[in-house]
């Protein structure tokens, strides 16, 4: 394999892997937010997707305006979604075994899908194009556009959540509650409204995973277990709990699955994905970076 | 005496009711991996249906099997419970070898576009495939591919789903009966989306042709990874391809040099029957109909033909498919014992103008059954 081949291999699993990271890091802030998984992210990423290309024709894909242009909308209309989800999925069974919230989850994602099939079709759907015109070709590398609209637009949603929870006032207390809730609102904290936001955050981000991926990789109806199983994967490679960690486990996702398929074959590197998931849950069932704080779940 | 009267009209009104009309059970993916060819499916049977069977009081009762064979044999059974003559089912090839053995308990016979060539290597009188099976349309593909493009060193991705293992299997078969091996090969997990790392290894190889048996996502993504990393390779792929929706996913200028096997093409055809139904299919849909839904609409309006000829019970009608020719809109359908009914296939090719195939070559009567 040439070098230039590798380079290319290595771009298309870096921009794979950026998307993915959102679709984890949406993951992560619900686990932290109320201790639950939220089994609906992957259809919540189909649905971004759905949502990208139901706008594109408002905005003027037609015109050829830049599908980089819907995605404040498409990230403000599923972070609205998110507010109606907590309080649909979430508050009404807070107080149950955390069982209920999964299937409820589950629920919502299944009823997602459904509804993608009727409103939509069976058929995979190609998003709007991220940014219009072909990508410069470096010494034979074909840098396609869209690739760098994901890898830009992934590394900048990325870095603004870690500056949002972690430099906000907002931010701050959307983790004092995730970290205890009680004394969050012993200090005047008002814990509904900051779990609310944490689904807005969440189904934003997964929204903004559907609007990237949905070009480049198509999008269907039937996506969403794989974005979820993704998702689940890269958290629990990365550290469940961990932001950053989510953000690694996808990119070395992302990169393992091209890399040894491009060496061996693509049912040698999905075996060995799940072998070296195996292997992390059993030598270090914390992930590469571990939590360091008190987990909820 | 009244109350006697007006009683026995009503029984004998409810009796020629229930004789005359019959619900078909459609028993099809409408949801899952299959679901955009599940769907054509479906469409095909219910015009059908609408169109040649209102006459006979024929309707249709569409149940969504999903892709697991426990949801196939799940909806199978419970549509035996409404004794239909016979059942449309599954596409779905792993669906469909569960479905039979049900199927031949009951003695009811299954309409089926599934192109898994075990469904009708099993034995059973029961499964009428109106698809042509793999070994009529592989056996084009790997013609089309060696005797007109002149590959020699062919190169196929295929699906790692049973169909695409079928498939598979025939072309590699007819390919080395045609003294082009492949020089690579790879199976795709529906699920995958990069599929560079296969392009690049199959570079390596230095094929002259690169054939696709994949799914119609899978087929798009190939293509267009393809394409963008300057790949110029001719291609030639499976029936997904010719798709109305998965050409839909790739710009026109991608499609240079790409054709594809198939049943039929009805957005191909410019005038006739086949371009009647096209223009009925959208009107009825308001969307572009594929080789599935006029195969399945052969299909039905056969098991409708034979109604019409006095089939009625479950095993007039599979005395009438297996005993009987018809000149269906796509071709003519005959069993050549096992239930296989199509035998020919077309090769249609894109011109990088435009999203609409031309059929490039027609391959009548492939396995010598007429």
């Amino acid at each position: 394999m040439t070098s230039l081949a590798l380079a290319q291999i290595l771009l298309n699993g870096l921009a794979l892997g950026a998307a993915y990271a959102l679709i984890a890091l949406g993951f992560v802030i619900v686990i932290n937010a109320v201790g639950a998984v939220n089994f609906a992210q992957g259809e919540l990423v189909m649905a971004g997707g759905f949502l990208s290309i139901a706008l594109a024709p408002f905005v003027g894909d037609a015109a050829g305006i830049p599908g980089l242009l819907l995605l404040p909308l498409v990230m403000a209309l599923m972070g609205l979604f998110g507010i109606g989800f907590a309080h649909l999925a979430y508050f009404p069974l807070k107080n149950r075994p955390p069982v209920a919230v999964f299937v409820s989850t589950i629920a919502i994602g299944l009823v997602l899908q459904h509804l993608a099939n009727a409103i939509f079709g069976a058929a995979p759907r190609a998003g709007p194009p991220l940014i219009a015109g072909d990508g410069p070709a470096l010494g034979g590398l074909t840098l396609s556009l869209q690739q760098l609209a994901v890898l830009a637009s992934a590394a900048i949603l990325v870095s603004a959540t870690g500056l949002f929870l972690g430099k906000t006032q907002t931010g701050r207390r959307m983790r004092a509650v995730a970290q205890d809730p009680e004394m969050a609102a012993a200090i005047g904290i008002r814990p509904a409204r900051m779990i609310a936001l944490s689904f807005a955050l969440a189904l934003a981000l997964a929204g903004a995973a559907g609007l990237l991926l949905s070009n480049q990789f198509f999008v269907s109806p039937n996506d969403g277990g794989l974005f979820m199983l993704k998702a689940y994967i890269a958290v629990t490679i990365g550290g469940w709990g961990r932001l950053d960690g989510a953000v690694l486990g996808a990119l070395l996702i992302g990169l393992f699955e091209t890399l040894v398929a491009a060496f061996t074959s693509y049912l040698a590197a999905e075996a060995l994905l799940y072998a070296m998931l195996l292997a992390m849950l059993a030598f270090r069932p914390g992930g590469l970076l571990p939590e360091r704080t008190r987990s909820r779940v | 005496m009244f109350l006697k009267k007006t009683a026995l009209v009503v029984l004998i009104f409810s009796a020629i009711g229930t004789a005359r009309a019959e619900t078909l059970p459609v028993l099809v993916p409408i949801t899952g991996f299959l679901s955009l060819e599940g769907t054509a499916q479906r469409n095909g049977a219910v015009m059908a249906v609408d169109m040649l069977g209102k006459e006979l009081g024929l309707e249709t009762e569409v149940t969504d099997t999903g892709t697991s064979p426990e949801g196939a044999v799940t909806a199978l059974r419970r549509a035996l419970g409404g004794a239909p003559s016979a059942a449309v089912a599954s596409m779905l090839g792993t669906q469909m070898l569960a479905m039979i053995p049900v199927a031949d308990r009951a003695g009811m016979p299954l309409l089926t576009v599934s192109g898994t060539a075990k469904i009708t290597e099993l034995g059973s009188g029961n499964v009428f495939r109106f698809f042509p099976g793999d070994s009529v349309v592989k056996v084009a593909h790997a013609k089309y591919a060696v005797e007109e493009l002149g590959a020699k060193r062919p190169a196929l991705l295929y699906q790692t789903t049973a169909y695409g293992q079928s498939g598979a299997a025939h072309l590699k078969k007819t390919l080395a009966e045609l003294g082009a091996p492949l020089v690579f090969e790879e199976g795709i997990d529906i699920s995958v989306k990069d599929m560079l790392p296969a392009l690049t290894r199959m570079q390596a190889a230095e094929p002259d042709i690169l054939l696709l048996h994949l799914h119609s996502g899978s087929t798009a993504l190939v293509i267009r990874q393809a394409r963008e990393t300057g790949n110029p390779l001719p291609v030639v792929a499976g029936s997904a391809m010719h798709q109305p929706t998965t050409a839909a996913l790739l710009n026109p200028e991608q499609l240079k040099g790409v054709c594809a096997e198939s049943a039929s093409s009805p957005v191909s055809e410019q005038s006739g029957p086949v371009a009647d139904f096209t223009a009925a299919y959208r009107k009825h849909f308001g969307t572009e109909p594929d080789a599935f839904a006029l195969a399945q609409y052969d299909g039905t309006a056969m098991l409708i033909a034979a109604k019409k000829a006095g089939a009625q019970s479950a095993d007039d009608v599979r005395a009438w498919l297996a005993g009987n020719s018809y000149d269906g809109l796509a071709m003519t359908y005959k069993s050549d014992g096992k239930g296989n009914m199509a035998h020919d296939a077309v090769v249609v090719c894109y011109d990088g103008a435009s999203r609409v195939p031309a059929i490039a070559k027609r391959y009548e009567n492939v396995d010598g059954i007429r």
